[in-house]
Parts: C-alpha cells; sequence; structure tokens
C-alpha cells in the first residue's frame, strides 16, 4: 500500500502479544502494542489506527468496554476481537457492540493476518473511494474498472489481483506476495497462477500505444503504474 | 407379580372382593341351613313326641292312641311323613301307609336323648329322622284286668320326613350366592379399572411431563397442578432435584469454559509463537528464543494440567494418601527454594519461623504441593519489598500452619472466593496463562482431603493470611 498501515494490538498474554507484534511487524505493518486495557483505550483514542486487535479479558479494563467507549466517542477504526471465548453469545455481542471481525483463539496467523488485511482494505477504499492511475480508473465500493471511459470487466480474481497490485502501486510486490496475500489465490497450489492471471490482467488493461500499466521486474515482481 | 400398579391395585381389589364374598355366602349358606334344619327337627321331634305320648300298654298289649292309617300326613303322597315303632323284641308295632312294606332305620339309643340322623329314603330321596326310646303309658282299667307281674316295655319311635324340598331350597340359594358373588367381582372389576385409571391418571400426566425433560434443557419445572397429596411430594422432590441438577450443570459448563480459555490462551501464544518463527528464515539466537519461550508457555500449561488432574482425582476420591513423619521446618525451606530467586530480586523477605524439630504426620507429597501452592501464591502477591513469612502451632494433636504475606489488596468479599476454582484476585486474569487461579482451589481440597480445614484472614495493612489445621 502507499502508505504503511498503522495496527494496535492490544493483548495481555505476553507470548501471544510478542508473536502478534513481531508477526505483523515483519508482515510490513506499523505496529503498536499494549497488555493494558486503560492504556490501550488511550492508544486507542490518541492515534487514528487502521486496525486494533483486542482481546477481550484484559487488566483494569475489559475489551468490551475498550470497543464501547472506541465507538461511544465515535472512532471508526476497524475491530478484530480476539478472546478464547467461543459462545454464540460472547460472539454476538462483540459484534454488536461494534466489531468488526471475530477470531477464536487458537488461531491461524496466516488467518489473522488474512483478516487484517481484509479490513484495512475495507479501511483503505473508505478513506480512498477509489483508485486512479494515468486512465486507469478503480472503484473500490462498487468493484468496477474504467480504462479511459471503457469500462473493462474482470473476474473476481483478476479484479482481486488488480486491487493489490494498486493498492501498492508503485512499489515492486513479488509473486510469493501476491500469492499469499491475495485471497483468491491461497488456495493455488503454487505461485505460477499468479504468473498466468497476470497475462490475463494485461490483455485486459493495456492498450497499445500507450505505456504499460504492469512492468516486470526480472527476478523480483511486478509494479503497478507508469514510470515516472 | 406384575410390575404394573394399575394390575396390582386391580388384582388387589377383585381378589379381596372374592376372598369376603366367597366368606359371606359360606356363612349366610352355613346359618340358613342350620336354621332350616333346626327347624325341621324341632318339627319331627314334637310330631314324634306326640305320637309316643298316645301310645299305651294295656297289660301287654300295645295300644295307639292314634289312627296312623288316618292321619294325613302319614299317607303315601308327595313329600309324606314316616313312621315306625317298635318292640323291644324288634317286632314292628305299626308303620305308617306312607312307608308301604319298607322299613324305616331302626335306632338305638338311650331313651332320654332323641337322636337325629340322616338317611336315605327307599327312592334315594334324603331325608331326615328322629328316634328314641320311651316306656307306654299303662293303661288305667279299674285295676280289674290289672296284672301286677306285666313288665313295661321299652318301644323305639322313629319319626321321619323327606327333605327334597329343603334340600332343593340350599340348592337354590347356592347358587343365587354364587352368581349373585359373580355378578359383584364383574362389576367391582370394571369399576375397579375404572377407578385405578382415573386414580393413576396424575402420575401419567407427571410421566409426560418428565419424559418432556432434556439434559440441555434443565430450567424446566414440573408444573401440573392439581396433583393429588400422595403424589404431590414426588413433584417437590423431582423439582428440587432438577434445580440441583441445574446448578451442577451450570457450575460444570463454567468449569468446562474456564478451562477452554485457559487452555486456549497459552496455546493461542504457542501457535503464534512458532508460526510467526517458522514464517521465515531466521538466526540461531532467534530461533533459541522463540523456543524457549515454548518452553516456558508448555511448562506453564503442564503445571495448571496437573492441577487439574490432581483435583478432579481428589473430586473423585482417587487420592491414596500416606502418613509419614514429616520435619514442617525442613518442607517450607525446600518448597520455598523455588520461588527464592523471584522474591529475592523483589527485595521480598522470607522468614521461616517453624521450629527446626517440630514434625507432623502427614502425607508428605499433598502436604508438599499445599505449601508450594501457598508460598507461590505468596511470592505473586507481595508487594516490592514486602515480607512472607509462615508460622506453625501444635496442639490437642493438631498442626495450625499460618502463611502470611504483606501487599494484599484484596477486599474481605473477594478474600472469600480465593479457594474457587479458576478465581483470580484481579478480575483482568493478568497473568493468563501463568496463574489460572486453580493453585488454591487444589490446596483446600487438598487440605480437607487430608482431613484438616483452612481459612482465609486480612488484616489491617494488607496482611494476608492462609491458615490451615492439620490433624497432628
Amino acid at each position: 500500500m502507499g502508505i504503511q498501515m498503522r495496527l494496535l494490538v492490544i493483548e495481555d498474554y505476553r507470548p501471544l502479544q510478542q508473536s502478534l507484534t513481531k508477526g505483523l511487524r515483519e508482515a510490513g505493518f506499523a505496529v503498536d502494542t499494549t497488555g493494558d486495557g486503560q492504556e490501550g483505550l488511550w492508544y486507542a483514542m490518541s492515534n487514528d489506527y487502521d486496525v486494533i486487535i483486542l482481546d477481550l479479558m484484559l487488566p483494569r479494563l475489559d475489551g468490551l468496554s475498550i470497543l464501547k467507549q472506541l465507538r461511544a466517542r465515535g472512532r471508526q477504526s476497524h475491530v478484530l476481537v480476539l478472546t478464547a471465548k467461543d459462545t454464540l453469545e460472547d460472539r454476538v455481542t462483540g459484534l454488536d457492540l461494534g466489531a468488526d471481525d471475530y477470531l477464536v483463539k487458537p488461531f491461524e496467523f496466516k488467518e489473522l493476518l488474512a483478516r487484517v488485511r481484509a479490513l484495512l482494505r475495507r479501511s483503505y477504499r473508505e478513506k480512498n473511494p477509489s483508485i486512479k492511475l494515468q486512465d486507469l480508473q478503480i472503484d473500490l465500493t462498487t468493484q468496477r474498472v474504467w480504462r479511459g471511459r471503457e469500462e473493462i470487466q474482470l473476474t473476481p480474481r483478476e479484479y482481486a489481483l488488480l486491487e493489490y497490485l494498486a493498492m501498492r502501486s508503485g512499489q515492486t510486490v513479488s509473486r510469493t506476495d501476491i500469492w499469499e496475500h491475495v485471497y483468491e489465490f491461497n488456495s493455488s497450489a503454487s505461485s505460477n497462477v499468479v504468473d498466468v492471471y497476470i497475462g490475463y490482467l494485461r490483455r485486459k488493461i493495456e492498450r497499445s500505444g500507450k505505456p504499460p500499466l504492469i512492468r516486470t521486474v526480472r527476478g523480483r515482481g511486478y509494479i503497478l503504474g507508469a514510470q515516472s | 407379580m406384575t410390575h404394573s400398579l394399575r394390575a396390582r391395585l386391580l388384582v388387589g381389589i377383585v381378589g379381596g372382593m372374592i376372598l369376603l364374598l366367597t366368606i359371606f355366602s359360606l356363612i349366610i349358606y352355613t346359618l340358613t341351613h342350620r336354621a332350616l334344619i333346626s327347624q325341621l327337627d324341632s318339627s319331627l321331634l314334637s310330631t314324634a313326641r306326640m305320637l309316643a305320648a298316645s301310645v299305651e300298654q294295656d297289660n301287654n298289649e300295645i295300644e295307639l292312641g292314634f289312627e296312623v292309617q288316618a292321619m294325613p300326613e302319614f299317607q303315601k303322597a308327595e313329600h309324606p311323613t314316616y313312621c315306625q315303632l317298635w318292640r323291644q323284641d324288634g317286632t314292628v308295632v305299626v308303620r305308617s301307609p306312607s312307608l308301604g312294606a319298607d322299613d324305616l332305620l331302626h335306632f338305638e339309643g338311650s331313651s332320654a336323648e332323641p337322636v337325629f340322623q340322616k338317611f336315605k329314603i327307599k327312592n334315594g330321596r334324603p331325608g331326615r329322622a328322629v328316634g328314641f326310646k320311651f316306656n307306654p303309658k299303662i293303661a288305667e282299667n279299674d285295676g280289674q284286668n290289672y296284672q301286677p307281674q306285666t313288665t313295661v316295655q321299652v318301644l323305639t319311635l322313629v319319626v321321619a320326613r323327606d327333605v327334597g324340598d329343603l334340600q332343593h331350597n340350599l340348592q337354590l340359594l347356592r347358587w343365587l350366592l354364587l352368581i349373585a358373588s359373580a355378578g359383584t367381582v364383574t362389576l367391582s372389576f370394571f369399576v375397579a379399572t375404572f377407578v385405578v385409571r382415573q386414580g393413576l391418571n396424575p402420575l401419567n400426566s407427571l410421566a409426560s411431563e418428565i419424559s418432556a425433560i432434556k439434559e440441555n434443557n434443565l430450567t424446566v419445572r414440573i408444573v401440573t397442578a392439581s396433583l393429588p397429596a400422595e403424589i404431590l411430594p414426588i413433584k417437590i422432590r423431582l423439582n428440587e432435584l432438577l434445580s440441583r441438577l441445574e446448578c451442577s450443570f451450570n457450575r460444570e459448563r463454567r468449569f468446562t469454559a474456564d478451562v477452554a480459555h485457559e487452555l486456549r490462551t497459552p496455546l493461542a501464544g504457542l501457535r503464534s509463537t512458532i508460526e510467526v518463527t517458522l514464517a521465515r528464515t531466521r538466526e540461531a539466537d532467534e530461533y533459541q528464543a522463540a523456543l524457549s519461550d515454548c518452553l516456558t508457555i508448555t511448562e506453564n500449561m503442564q503445571t495448571m494440567i496437573n492441577n487439574l488432574l490432581t483435583l478432579a482425582r481428589i473430586d473423585a476420591n482417587q487420592m491414596t494418601f500416606r502418613c509419614d513423619q514429616i520435619r514442617l521446618a525442613k518442607l517450607v525451606n525446600s518448597s520455598w527454594h523455588t520461588f527464592s530467586h523471584k522474591a529475592l530480586e523483589r527485595g521480598i523477605t522470607f522468614d521461616n519461623r517453624i521450629p527446626a524439630e517440630m514434625t507432623c504426620n502427614s502425607d508428605s507429597d499433598s502436604l508438599s504441593i499445599v505449601l508450594s501452592n501457598l508460598l507461590a501464591n505468596a511470592a505473586e502477591y507481595t508487594n516490592q519489598d514486602g515480607q512472607i513469612w509462615i508460622e506453625a502451632h501444635q496442639a490437642n494433636n493438631r498442626t495450625e500452619i499460618a502463611v502470611a504475606n504483606t501487599g494484599c489488596r484484596l477486599t474481605n468479599d473477594q478474600g472469600s472466593h480465593v479457594f474457587d476454582r479458576f478465581w483470580r484476585g484481579d478480575s483482568s486474569r493478568t497473568d493468563t496463562g501463568i496463574h489460572c487461579g486453580l493453585g488454591l482451589a487444589l490446596v483446600e481440597r487438598l487440605v480437607r482431603a487430608l482431613g484438616g480445614s483452612i481459612t482465609v484472614e486480612l488484616q489491617n495493612g494488607g496482611i494476608f493470611i492462609i491458615r490451615l489445621v492439620l490433624p497432628a
């Protein structure tokens, strides 16, 4: 993504807190961490986080109270609730209070990442309803794509690929990144499928006589956006 | 015997009816039979006495004052009366016309007592007879023909009557009684069936209500109104049982949820530590740090599972205790050893005030678990630069041990919960995965299993004391 996304992790169990922070930082996010509820609320109120990862059982102030206060004070950060409680009432209470997603411990770290990215995309779309690269226009809310005045029909996989590249436009995005980060490619057996879809995408969005939008960086990956 | 209550009641009611009716019928029949026979007997006897009174002896001649041949009841008829009079030598004086040529049974017996007897008349019909001996009156003939040597003769008179009618009536009575009884029994069977069914209806509705209670919905109670007084206690007891079951189910559910939470959190830590570490190639020291973190988590989980298992074993009475002579002070010192390093870092002083020579008879493994948990708890919650001390007294064959620490922030109300499973003073569960609130619960159960008791005392100045009393 163009700018670095900011995350807040509020989790009091040290081993989980440390590994989450480390894993998320390594995935390219700016992460703040606290194990205290009161402190967590203060962090959340004084910064504009894209996603808050919130444990429910916390010292001093529990997760649901933090969530309630955040929403009461108009904070729109996306909240992913982590909890060891898995009864239906617990989930419903959390979602009713304004949580955006819910993950029951123990969870797969990859799944957490995928959900955080989904929330980040939502957050990105809300801040940037559309992306414009030269005469390529992507409407992130309606998921429609135009080149000039001509609308381009894309399959869900092609769109997901384009959106991911667009969010990180100007950066080199590796094949493995795409394979791992674009949910639609997660189920594929190998990252080679990415090349195939880059081919499809190129055929649909490139126009002859204009500089290519998707450029190959040999041995590293792809960049979306014309060379400036 | 059948197991159906309805069948039992029916068999009881109908059987009782049959028995009672049989007894009553027999009594009625016997009394009637006796009355009729005695009436017949007295009638026979009076006829016989009248006959006997009219017999006279004139010298050696026997004269009859009555004309048997002429009396209508002695004629041949449907059910005639019979009579026959014998002399002492067995010769017949007179015989009623109804007898024809036949003889009646010749009775032997004393003169005074008349003898009654059943007999069969010539045509096989049943009859009843009375017979007695008597002396006839001496005829008074103005003394002209009087012969003083004449001996008074002894005569035998038998009077009999056909009792066919009587037998017939009695037979009628027998049938009447039998039919009436059978009818009553049959009717009572139907009535009893109906009444029993009606009577057992509340049981049926109770049963259907009970069968509607499922193990996943114990909040329902039996509400059937208008239960008879005999069944009401069953309803009340069942509802009480349901309440107790619901309570223990809820406790169990809460316990399971707690266990799940306490296991899931460290498991999540373990998993994400491993996953994040494996996500890329790292330096050896990073792997080392991650593995060491995982080891700590695993150790904590192991402690918790051991505590849970020990608790479960105590609950199931599967613990075996062996009595040893334990040197208390020594056991306390070795238990403290584990925590001493960490406590020292936080400036906590530990004072073992138990006399070195004091001994206690108890299970050393269990007591060691108890002391370790108490000291771990104290070491964890004592304030920076605080104090922990342990004392023991013996009296009346009991040992009292008190573990005290400073820096307690619990209220009196919270103090009463310290032995609850998964309860923690800090409701936020700061130390999830490290202290899950099982230690003191385990201590309490173990002390009780060892035959002792345990209490908590909160003193001013944040002093927290746990006192255990053990049998010495």
